[in-house]
């Protein structure tokens, strides 16, 4: 019988010529990320840990991303810890602004396919799109990879999920992942690596692929894989990644399951307040006022996903009342949308916008409070109760072109349905 | 510790049970992991950490500590001194923290285990039981390196011993 891709990855890392779900293996990692959130405590374990030397912290990027900028002064001293220790370890830095830290990895260089990447954050399986197996540790789990270079895993069981056909113009690899939430539930594929395969996989951009993986996540994927094309190769290239070794799924791996989603079929999709999972079609609820709008995030705060915003936002202006944030995902992602002229157009539209960073996202920075029974519409994903900082304002959930409808009309819109809405990636 | 199984009193939580709203200083900034202990749980089992006692064992429902990557949540439970947790299921990387600090965790079918039963978690012998109901769980094989781990108190622990990954015992 042959191998699933996470499998064969997992084996490759492992020393070994095969691999089956549910075997543990230590494996070697290519490279690994620290991002601030997580950095005081990984300190504290490689203190605990008392390691003479940490030969392999080089292969690191440490990443000053959530707390970014410091809102505190305790945050402020993680950060000058952080900067500290990779000065005298020789890990990379990306300093405050810089970008997030599934965002600047892959930009940065740092991963290529058939990589292993490891990263101190649940959405670590964004490295999938590039056909590495990104998954998420812990500060323990760090430290040891900086000092030996490796880290236990368990090979788990995939599910191959198939996209036919194509993604129809105003909607996107977001709304797939909502849709999938809305059928498995959170963490509904726990532990599992999910394949992504299928026409509507290829027809995706880059920026589209990352978030199919991101996303993931939230299903409780321990990876997100995708195989390598020409796209991904020359985008590694362009971003000075190192030689690409990709693999591939064998034809009679074992999967646990597998399911087939028809992309032709599927709408603009929304999560509902307090809940990843609780998902229905933007079409179904066009009557749902909205407060704020925020496109950003590890998740969509892409260039394409700026690009969707300006689309439906240039020449126009945010519906009154309504306040909108932008957060690029990274300095590059800033530079690239400022060039466009997409920053000048969305910031005359009414939004602002922010140095790139995640911190918004989850409430970090307290640039998005909502008031009292505001409802926020947001390109992130996660919209717990309060994550925001008001337990009592509600969190939507939809990609970046449903968010900047919404801000134009201020109600949950269909983008499909308002001027600039079918902007394609594939025709920029 | 780990080749003999674990021996203590039940005490029962639900499903998704979400250790970052309940167990970790994300929403209690400043707050040093003594105070957050006294207050583990409090949301969904009010008094839980006073009744607590040292040694039990936290029985749960699915996807116990979801949303959370924190390595606290796990200190804090150390922290009450949580013999072992059993649950259907666990949030991924809860799962991985626990054992990368020494704190045992198995997946089995926790149905008919009631609050103050006296359970016993064998992981060498692969079940976990309720003697008093006659009740007895498999448990799926436990790798011995993931043994090795819990029975050093951790993966720093472990890789002190065995700096280069490979069990010699």
């Amino acid at each position: 019988m042959g191998s699933t891709l996470a499998e064969k990855l997992l084996a490759r890392h492992a020393g070994l010529p095969q691999v089956r779900a549910g075997d543990l293996v230590v494996a070697g990692v290519t490279f690994a990320m620290v991002h601030d959130a997580r950095a005081p405590n990984t300190i504290r374990m490689v203190e605990k840990m008392g390691a003479k030397s940490l030969p392999f912290a080089h292969k690191t990027a440490w990443v000053l991303d959530h707390f970014s900028p410091p809102p505190t002064i305790e945050a402020a001293q993680g950060h000058t810890a952080m900067r500290k220790f990779a000065d005298e370890h020789g890990s990379v830095l990306y300093d405050i602004g810089d970008g997030i830290c599934h965002q600047v990895l892959p930009e940065g260089g740092h991963l290529t396919c058939g990589d292993l990447i490891v990263g101190t954050d649940t959405h670590s399986v964004t490295y999938g799109a590039f056909n590495a197996f990104g998954t998420g540790i812990e500060g323990t789990d760090v430290s040891a990879v900086m000092a030996t270079g490796k880290v236990w895993l368990r090979v788990p069981e995939s599910v191959r999920v198939v996209l036919k056909g194509r993604l129809q113009p105003g909607v996107w690899a977001k709304d797939v992942t909502l849709h999938m939430l809305g059928k498995f539930g959170a963490e509904g594929l726990n532990y599992r690596a999910i394949e992504y395969v299928g026409s509507a996989v290829e027809a995706m951009e880059i920026d589209d692929r990352m978030t199919l993986c991101n996303h993931a996540a939230e299903l409780g994927a321990k990876a997100a894989l995708l195989e390598a094309d020409g796209k991904t190769l020359a985008w590694l290239k362009a971003h000075g990644a190192k030689t690409p070794a990709p693999l591939s799924a064998d034809a009679d791996a074992h999967y646990a399951d597998r399911f087939e989603i028809d992309t032709l079929q599927l709408a603009p999709q929304v999560a509902r307040k307090h809940a990843v999972d609780d998902i229905v079609s933007a079409h179904e609820v066009i009557g749902q006022k909205i407060n704020f709008a925020l496109i950003g995030t590890c998740t969509n705060g892409r260039l394409d996903d700026i690009r969707q915003a300006a689309a439906v936002l240039k020449g126009k202006r945010v519906a009154k009342g309504v306040r909108m944030i932008i957060t690029p995902a990274s300095r590059q992602i800033y530079l690239a949308a400022a060039r466009e002229g997409l920053i000048e157009a969305l910031t005359e539209a009414g939004a602002s916008v922010e140095a790139a960073g995640c911190g918004t996202c989850v409430g970090i920075t307290n640039h998005l409070i909502p008031g009292d029974r505001e409802v926020v519409i947001s390109s992130a994903n996660r919209n717990f109760q309060g994550r925001l900082g008001n337990h009592d304002a509600d969190i939507w959930l939809g990609s970046a072109a449903t968010v900047a409808a919404s801000a134009l009309t201020g109600f949950i819109t269909d983008p499909r349905t308002v001027a600039g809405g079918q902007w394609e990636a594939s025709h920029a | 510790m780990l080749d003999q199984a674990i021996h203590g009193r039940v005490y029962l939580l639900g499903d998704d049970v979400n250790t970052d709203l309940n167990c970790s200083g994300k929403y209690l900034p400043g707050k040093d992991e003594a105070f957050i202990a006294a207050q583990a749980f409090e949301a969904v089992a009010p008094g839980f950490a006073a009744r607590f006692v040292q040694g039990s064992v936290i029985v749960a429902g699915k996807h116990f500590g979801i949303n959370s990557s924190r390595e606290q949540a796990v200190h804090i439970l150390r922290r009450m001194g949580v013999a072992a947790i059993v649950a259907p299921s666990f949030g991924r990387q809860f799962f991985r923290n626990a054992i990368n600090n020494g704190l045992p965790v198995v997946e089995c079918d926790v149905s008919g285990i009631e609050e103050g039963d006296s359970i016993e978690v064998d992981m060498a012998g692969q079940k976990v039981g309720v003697a008093s109901r006659q009740l007895t769980r498999p448990l799926g094989a436990v790798p011995e390196a993931i043994r090795a781990i819990l029975r050093e108190g951790g993966l720093i622990p472990f890789l002190k011993k065995y700096p280069d990954w490979k069990i010699t015992a």
